[in-house]
């Protein structure tokens, strides 16, 4: 069933008044928010696990005042875009491709890629596919290497044995606790959260076919020989990214437990030397929860500089 | 905990299925016990592996992918008497005690200690457990 914002809780809709629209890309029905004017210019929000675009819904306010045209997709397999229960659709390679096709339905030219979590290695791979589209990026707690710097992704508990087979999809796809609980831990302001925002990314991940990939797709990390599946096209993509001159930024929550900031922030910078920040904000991993609409005054701020 | 594997399918059963992973081999160590086990090495396509949880059964249902070693996948079902609706609290705890079962039979750094503390983290750990 076609599900859009309108169908959604009144409260959801309140917070994230804006109108579905859906692309087929690769043969899936992909959701995604349009607003602005079609000739401004394009900022790209990209979310990660086990987001969708309401995660954004702060950010796209300063963006917006500002005249430029925002474009928030679900990725594939979230929010209000299917949700395909075939593992092999949930490859790094797929849901890159994924934005390529969107990319491509909307025609976008000079764009702003904004990656957060997997939306980084998704949105990246998208960007390299089509860098003469893009004007400008922005990181905020993602990475484009592959093995990932951070000694929380080595750990046998939890993260290791929350991935184990059998274990993954029991605790996160049975259960749901990643769209709950595990955002819950992944903000500052948890009330607020608990109270404003937890019902949205609960209520699109209604059944545990619906919550494949919050247990798919951290297994793509790299993190031993054996799991290295996705290994190729990390190099691939840390290759491109190290190439990339194009104008950068930085942005990072201060609280941030899983990528933390004194690790992942300055690779960044040692990647792009030329990239501005890092704007430290308060916020741990869904650093938007904690200060969306001031990220979306850093990318209005820094776009208005940058883009030509 | 009481959960043993039993070599013949109860009648009169039928098969929900509960869980399905399609990457046993995630971690090989997982898959190795399993095929261990079941001695799939032996016979990877016979009658599925049977688990006896404090009386109940699930079955283990081992799925091969073309281009990957067997298994590939793994399903389990809860084997529910006739027409009856299945007690979908008490397969929560089962399946948790076959995951208990599964790491403890890995070994290694896999412990149950650790697979209880990642259930409490996330509020996922079903009642009665300990």
């Amino acid at each position: 069933m076609t599900r859009t914002i309108a169908d959604l809780d009144p409260d959801i809709q309140k917070r994230y008044p804006y109108k579905s629209n859906f692309a087929n890309v690769n043969g899936w029905r992909m959701h995604y928010v349009d607003e602005g004017p079609k000739d401004a210019k394009p900022v790209l929000l990209l979310h990660g696990n086990p987001a969708w675009g309401f995660l954004w819904r702060e950010t796209v306010k300063p963006l917006l005042q500002a005249g430029y045209r925002v474009i928030v997709p679900d990725q594939i397999g979230f929010g209000l875009s299917e949700h395909p229960h075939a593992a092999s659709a949930h490859s790094l390679d797929n849901h890159a491709a994924n934005l390529v096709a969107l990319i491509d339905h909307l025609d976008l030219k000079n764009i702003f890629f904004v990656c957060h979590d997997w939306g980084g290695p998704t949105g990246l791979c998208a960007l390299l596919t089509r860098q003469d589209l893009a004007s400008a990026v922005a990181v905020m707690s993602t990475w484009a290497w592959r093995e990932p710097s951070s000694d929380f992704h080595k750990q046998v508990m939890p993260w290791l044995t929350m991935h184990a087979p059998i274990v993954g999809p029991y605790i996160m796809g049975r259960q749901g606790a990643f769209p709950g609980r595990g955002m819950y831990l992944s903000v500052v302001d948890r009330e607020k959260f608990k109270t404003e925002a937890m019902n949205a990314y609960q209520s699109v991940l209604p059944d545990p076919n619906d919550r494949r990939l919050t247990w798919q797709w951290p297994r793509s990390i790299p993190v031993s020989p054996a799991t290295d599946i996705a290994g190729d096209r990390f190099e691939w993509l840390e290759e491109g990214v190290r190439a990339l001159n194009i104008p950068s930024c930085v942005i990072w929550g201060r609280e941030e437990v899983v990528f933390t900031a004194d690790v992942f922030a300055p690779k960044w910078h040692e990647i792009w030397p030329h990239a501005e920040g890092t704007h430290m904000v308060t916020g741990n991993h869904f650093l938007q929860e904690d200060s969306g609409y001031e990220i979306g005054e850093l990318l209005s701020d820094f776009a208005g500089r940058n883009l030509s | 905990m009481s959960v043993q594997k039993i070599n013949e399918r109860p009648s009169g059963f039928r098969s929900v299925p509960v869980l399905t992973d399609p990457e046993v081999a995630h971690y090989p160590e997982f898959k190795n016990f399993l095929v261990e086990t079941f001695e799939l090495d032996k016979d990877p396509l016979g009658t599925p592996g049977i688990l006896d949880v404090d009386g109940r059964c699930y079955e283990l249902i081992f799925v091969g992918r073309s281009g990957q070693p067997f298994p590939a996948a793994i399903e389990i079902a809860a084997l529910v008497e006739g027409l009856e609706p299945m007690d979908t609290e008490q397969t929560d705890t089962d399946l948790w005690k076959i995951m208990e079962w599964l790491v403890q039979g890995v070994g290694g750094r896999w412990t149950i200690e650790a697979l209880r503390t990642t259930g409490k983290i996330y509020r996922v750990m079903p009642e009665g457990i300990e």
